[in-house]
């Protein structure tokens, strides 16, 4: 196009340069100059006529042609609004449902995370393969040592994270915070909007407390207050000066709330009495950044050699090692990649079936128009003409099913949004934005592609002699027919696929859900309650008000039972450590026996309903100064004391800081209790006396027939009546906490349902439209055999025969792409087969059902065919 | 369908000039008034085309690349564009010439015998 606009800028001047050469020729040949001049333009010819000629070889013949073909579309569109608003409500569920699965798929795997080159970004996560550990944190000293003996970083920080009491503004409330090693921001790379963030003098011992905010924090709490640098806020009772407000799409990695505050790792209340912590205590995780050109292979390389080192410096930490360098993006996202794959495979499915049914349409319509086709091609257009014109109609139809599916899907995403499982990260940056419509156009447009190729497939083999003869239909559509079968075997293959892997998921959930957790969480109310370290710092305190709430609570109206432990079962981040057998031969260095160690007063046992094997439960005799008592598990009891009686023996085990570790005497045995989640094992699980072992804070569980919402007003009343300064937060019933905890299968398998719920519906019109038209076409036919001598039965058995004949090609088809498909879902069944055959079975039944009953109509059409009509038609 | 006719005609036109231009770039780059020049010139002034229709040619050839432009200086010192033949003109004249050939050899067999009977 550059060549155009040269050669047509500079024409009035070629033209004049031209006239004026001739003319020159003209005098040196003995005219004067007026003469010559005009003898010049007279050659010439017509000036504006040629400029308007040039402009023509430039202009498009296609945007005329393209507008030509658009009106001519919409026209035969609008003629038949039926077929039209069909195809186009088919595509717009297929398209609606593709963009709004692809806006969680786009915010969640493939946009890069909010932070400067987040490409250089990596976890350092340890582990002890000898005692089969993963994904483990660091110590403070090893995070130093690595920081001081590194090369290939260009920053290091660690963080941990909990929850502090956020006072003096209204009601009490825990603030999420996230306690950072000074290099943290330098290591994100990211600026303030207001402020500064951590500089290296705030990670100091004797610093002045300093506190970073989060947009949402500052916004929520604060009021968006732009005055808000070097006021101080109140954290567990001790204020803290405001430096900096960070952006609002900055969130720390695997945290993903929008109120946040960040702190120095040296001015948190516990965290800060851990930074002396040996090396085997891994509980920060660390991030590094890479420097420019270091490539992740060449950083673990260097761990390698480091991890030897501190293996050296502390054997203890023989055994451990720097697992790997991996990428922020995969380990933030890596455990919903395969899922999220999946969904996008079986909303894909979707699409095609819904693709197939419009081409089906298209080849019903392509079949009544051959008439109109064979004429234009006779009057002289070009078959390229003609397809040209075909797939411009595909994609208007595409188009107008892309906007509505964009619509749809804008209303979608924000219902998905409010289904989508809680622990899904990077859940806050899912919307719809420009990428997912171009996405969804892209979409349309290529599956109108994808469409439309049928009708121009079948307009290219039409035979314009045959269509223009008079009553030539039987013998032009047998090829389109078997297309138009085609199709819908595929659809119903294509069914058959998404259905057998809700079925899975479905056998999955429910068998997950029938797993009995161990406990009786029917009439249980949850609730937390921390205390602030700085107000309540020694174990008498802890314990004192456990015993003070415990005692309030039990004589509260409707109260019928109450306890306290930590951490209560179904939970990520169990305390799992390790134990010696005292009077076992000592393990040998870098294995460990380990257990879920729980602190629970008494009556935790008979709230929870968690039974008795052997022995006694905790009782008034145990005591903070009687010898320190425990129970364990069944799993335990079974793994460890296999044709024993643990009842009598003595374990050495402690959780850190507190209470160190101690020799206990087990007490009794108690039934396993799925701690982690519904779907793991029960592990083997060790309980200690509250009083012998307190926390800053517990759990409170609550047994009462009166409704959640007063059961958590007792405990906020009873908790403030003791200090009116403590947060009560993570208030749920047991029965929904359970529910919960199964958020993200529940999820997948409503999603998975719905899909095929769609495809199985597209399926059973595809079927319908094949069969109908089948029908109409073979009146005629009908009422031949009608005539001969053929009984209802026999028609019924032609035309459901052919509906049965394409329906089990289609499952069968079907059948081993499933067995593909369920192969992907491997991860995440539970307790199914992925080849199941008893899913596999009642899906071919539904579809084959479903796919008879979209033959009633065309049938009830067949058997009342009558012959005199039927035969006096042609 | 007299506009079919006449827009066969003009085709057939077109395809000639089209012709007679490459023919020409074929002795080197030139400006085009040198070009239409040359083909009076080359016709013993017997092809009279009107100057002027050579521009929209000279525009069609450009666009379908078969020959190239280029800034140039006129003998008499003026600034014009020169053309060029390019590669694919090169083969594309060698492709129209064939053409010709038989078309003209083919009008020729049936001009011929009405020459001989007009003459006997």
């Amino acid at each position: 196009m550059r060549r155009r606009k040269r050669m047509m800028e500079d024409l009035d001047e070629d033209i004049r340069e031209h006239i004026a050469m001739e003319a020159q020729d003209n005098i040196e040949r003995g005219m004067s100059p007026e003469e010559a001049h005009y003898a010049a333009v007279r050659k010439f010819g017509n000036v504006t006529r040629v400029k308007e000629e040039a402009r023509e070889v430039w202009s498009v013949a296609w945007p005329e042609q393209l507008l030509q073909d658009i009106r001519f579309g919409s026209r035969t569109l609008r003629k038949s609004p039926g077929f039209t608003i069909v195809a186009i409500l088919t595509l717009a569920l297929g398209i609606g449902a593709n963009t709004a699965i692809f806006s969680v798929v786009n915010a969640v795997l493939l946009r890069p995370l909010p932070y400067a080159n987040p490409g250089q970004l990596a976890l350092l996560p340890e582990a002890s393969p000898k005692q089969g550990i993963t994904d483990a944190g660091m110590s403070y000293p090893s995070l130093l040592e690595l920081r001081d003996y590194s090369h290939v970083f260009s920053g290091i920080a660690g963080l941990a994270s909990h929850s502090l009491t956020l006072t003096g503004r209204g009601e009490p409330s825990e603030a999420r915070t996230i306690v950072v090693t000074q290099d943290f921001f330098s290591v994100f790379d990211t600026k303030t909007q207001l402020g500064r963030s951590l500089l290296p003098g705030d990670g100091e011992q004797g610093a002045a407390p300093v506190v970073v905010l989060s947009d949402g924090m500052w916004r929520s709490q604060f009021g968006a207050d732009p005055k808000i640098i070097g006021s101080p806020i109140t954290l567990d009772m001790r204020p803290y000066t405001v430096v900096g407000v960070m952006p609002a799409e900055f969130r720390t990695p695997f945290f993903d709330q929008a109120d946040q505050l960040w702190i120095p790792l040296v001015q948190d209340p516990l965290f800060s009495g851990w930074m002396n912590h040996p090396p085997q205590t891994h509980w920060m995780a660390v991030f590094a950044r890479l420097r420019p050109g270091v490539s992740f292979t060449k950083a673990k390389a260097e761990m390698d050699t480091l991890s030897a080192r501190l293996a050296e410096e502390f054997p203890a930490e023989k055994g451990w090692q720097i697992q790997e360098v991996q990428p922020l993006q995969q380990a933030i996202v890596g455990d919903v990649k395969s899922p999220l794959l999946i969904l996008s495979c079986a909303v894909g499915l979707v699409l095609l079936i819904a693709c197939a049914n419009i081409a089906n349409l298209l080849l019903t319509r392509a079949t009544s128009r051959s008439r109109e086709i064979a004429v234009r091609i006779a009057l002289g257009a070009p078959k390229r003409r003609i397809t040209r014109q075909l797939l411009t109609e595909s994609a208007i139809l595409g188009i107008f099913g892309g906007v509505a599916g964009m619509f749809l899907a804008y209303l979608g995403v924000s219902a998905l949004i409010s289904l989508l499982p809680p622990g899904l990260p990077r859940i806050h940056a899912i919307r719809v934005d420009w990428s997912v419509l171009g996405f969804a156009l892209v979409l349309s447009l290529a599956a109108s592609f994808v469409f439309g190729l049928a009708p121009v497939l079948s307009a290219a083999k039409s035979d314009p002699q045959t269509n223009l003869r008079e009553g030539a239909r039987a013998g032009e559509a047998t090829s389109s027919q078997r297309a138009r079968s085609f199709l819908a075997a595929v659809e119903v293959a294509l069914a058959m696929v998404l259905l057998v892997g809700a079925g899975l998921l479905l056998r999955s959930f429910a068998r997950l859900t029938s797993v009995s957790p161990g406990f009786e969480p029917k009439g249980i109310v949850k609730a937390m309650v921390s205390l602030p370290q700085f107000q309540y710092s020694t174990q008498q305190q802890w314990t004192a008000f456990a015993t003070e709430l415990m005692t309030r609570l039990q004589t509260a109206p409707g109260m019928q039972d109450s306890a306290c432990a930590a951490p209560l079962p179904i939970k990520d981040g169990q305390i799992n450590l390790p134990f010696e057998i005292v009077g076992n031969p000592p393990l040998p260095a870098g294995a460990a026996n380990t257990a879920d160690y729980v602190t629970a007063s008494p009556r935790y046992f008979s709230v929870m309903g968690i039974p008795l094997l052997r022995g006694r439960l905790f009782n008034a005799s145990d005591s903070p100064s009687s010898p320190p008592v425990a129970l364990i598990s069944g799993a335990l009891a079974r793994r460890y004391f296999a044709n024993q009686d643990p009842v009598g023996r003595h374990l050495v085990f402690g959780f850190f800081p507190p209470n160190g570790t101690a020799s206990r005497e087990i007490v009794g045995v108690v039934g396993d209790v799925h701690d982690v989640s519904l779907g793991k094992k029960p592990e083997p699980m060790m309980y200690v006396l509250f009083a012998q072992a307190p926390l800053y804070g517990c759990e409170v569980v609550v047994r009462s027939k009166l409704s959640a919402s007063a059961v958590a007003a007792a405990i906020r009343t009873e908790t403030h009546n003791i200090d009116k300064n403590l947060p009560v937060t993570d208030v749920a019933t047991l029965p929904g906490a359970l529910s919960a905890s199964v958020a993200e299968p529940r999820f997948r398998t409503m999603i998975l349902g719905l899909f095929s719920a769609i495809a199985l519906a597209l399926a059973a019109v595809g079927i319908f439209g094949v069969i109908s038209y089948s029908v109409s076409r073979r009146t005629h036919e009908i009422g031949i055999r009608m005539a001969l001598g053929a009984g209802r039965h026999d028609v019924v058995k032609l035309v459901v025969g052919e509906c049965l004949r394409l329906t089990v090609i289609g499952v069968a088809v079907g059948i081993l792409g499933a067995l593909a498909f369920s192969r992907l879902l491997v991860s995440l069944l539970f307790d199914v087969e992925p080849t199941n055959p008893l899913t596999f079975v009642v899906a071919s039944l539904l579809l084959t059902t479903v796919a008879l009953v979209a033959c009633y109509i065309p049938v009830r059409r067949a058997i009342r065919v009558d012959p005199v009509v039927a035969l006096r038609y042609e | 369908m007299s506009t079919k006719e006449q827009k066969e005609r003009i085709e057939l036109l077109q395809g000639t000039l089209d012709l007679l231009i490459l023919r020409t770039l074929l002795l080197g780059p030139t400006h085009g008034h040198a070009v239409a020049k040359a083909i009076e010139f080359n016709s013993d002034e017997v092809l009279q085309v009107e100057q002027g229709s050579l521009y929209p040619a000279l525009h069609r050839l450009v666009k379908r690349r078969w020959i190239s432009v280029e800034e140039g200086t006129s003998e008499n010192n003026r600034r014009a564009k020169f053309y060029r033949l390019t590669a694919k003109g090169r083969r594309q004249l060698v492709v129209e010439t064939s053409k010709w050939d038989k078309l003209a050899g083919a009008i020729a067999r049936i001009l011929r015998p009405a020459e001989q009977e007009g003459e006997s």
